[in-house]
């Protein structure tokens, strides 16, 4: 009986203080990460606006593959797009993706953000000369989202990490629809 | 006794190199050497564990009953994987970033668990200690090592700290336009691993003639 006293009262001193260790790491630590993934978004943020006022509103949603919405606004203050976080699946897995689009569905700008890509293939998709390819379709020309859709120079740059193209590609496409669907209202 | 002591520090660094010639944490090595920064930051996170581990394991190592040796071992562990995570996430977090899911899994690298059962629960501080940082520099080596080697063949590409005017990626004139992918990939650290076995196996046996 001892002995399992002795054991129990061992193990709870050291996961003790091990938790009371990490409650002052944590302390520390969180505000400053929080800060960061703060940081990242607003970066992205003002990125893919395309100069529009960004809203205070955001509203999140129940659509697959839409996490956010934040509405642009024209200096009119009459709504001119939106900015919207995408869920896709690249070749490592879930991805996020910042993309603006106009309100008829045309490409601002996007941003890959959160991704497991493999570096030096689909990791170039972070780079936001990626993202040129796709500025400006979705409204009156389709979202390319096959390799043979591309100019040769994009197509070549997409070689090796074809998989993450299109996933990026079907995230934005999917934006683009969702944007047309909301109608600018 | 001060030679025994060098032995201890030293051995980790080549005669037992944890992962070229006792093979322990192959799977954050392999995972991780895609980016010379990548192996270096896991150096850095393995060392201080390690360090820190060893020391808490030898301080402790007549208080914790024998029956709960390992839960113990892991507590302390997984305590000290999670101060790294939480401190390389606020100060360091690309580091944090690219090494994704293998910062966490540091808490079941074998090369820690196994240094504390093989080495820190018998020994004094101060050899644990020594220990620690011999094995955790050996490991640091050789995952950067491996990640120099695939980051040049794979991407043409050194990723450093970015630091002032530096952008932190040197770029390899004719390997960046035409990279060996297969380096970047799975399959490439594997081979890679293979070769540096060998190469390590091979110049040991010529050592003992």
């Amino acid at each position: 009986m001892r002995q399992f006293a002795r054991v129990g009262i061992t193990l709870s001193l050291i996961a003790a203080v091990a938790a009371t260790a990490l409650a002052l790491v944590n302390a520390v630590t969180a505000p400053k990460i929080a800060a960061y993934e703060l940081q990242v978004i607003q970066n992205a943020l003002v990125e893919v606006s395309g100069g529009f006022e960004i809203a205070d509103s955001r509203e999140e949603t129940q659509e697959s593959g839409v996490l956010e919405v934040h509405t642009l606004l024209d200096p009119d203050g009459e709504v001119a797009g939106y900015i919207l976080q995408l869920n896709g699946a690249g070749y490592g897995g879930a991805m996020t993706i910042m993309a603006g689009y106009r309100a008829n569905g045309e490409v601002i700008d996007a941003r890959l953000l959160a991704n497991s890509e493999t570096p030096g293939l689909g990791k170039k998709a972070e780079s936001a000369s990626y993202m040129e390819k796709f500025q400006g379709t979705g409204g009156d020309t389709p979202v390319p989202v096959k390799r043979d859709q591309l100019e040769k120079s994009d197509a070549d740059s997409v070689s090796g990490s074809t998989v993450t193209f299109t996933g990026v590609a079907r995230t934005i496409a999917l934006g683009s629809d969702y944007v047309k669907q909301l109608g600018g209202e | 006794m001060a030679n025994e002591r060098k032995q201890v520090l030293t051995r980790g660094i080549f005669k037992e190199n944890p992962v070229f010639i006792l093979m322990l944490g192959l799977c954050p090595t392999l995972g991780v050497t895609t980016q010379v920064i990548n192996g270096l930051g896991m150096g850095a996170a393995v060392i201080f564990v390690l360090v820190f581990s060893n020391i808490f394991v030898s301080l402790l190592k007549n208080i914790i009953p024998n029956s709960v040796r390992i839960p113990s071992y892991i507590v302390i562990i997984a305590a000290f994987v999670t101060i790294v995570e939480m401190v390389m996430h606020a100060f360091a977090p690309a580091i944090y970033e690219s090494l994704g899911i293998f910062l966490p899994l540091i808490v079941v690298n074998c090369i820690i668990l196994g240094r504390a059962e093989a080495f820190a629960n018998k020994n004094s501080l101060t050899d644990s200690f020594l220990d620690a940082i011999g094995m955790g520099v050996g490991f640091t080596l050789a995952v950067t090592l491996i990640a120099l080697i695939r980051e040049v063949f794979g991407a043409g590409t050194i990723t450093l700290i970015p630091m002032g005017s530096f952008s932190g990626v040197l770029e390899i004139p004719l390997l960046y336009t035409y990279p060996v992918r297969i380096f970047s990939l799975a399959a490439g650290a594997l081979l890679l691993m293979g070769y540096l076995k060998a190469f390590f196996e091979w110049t040991a046996n010529r050592k003992r003639g």
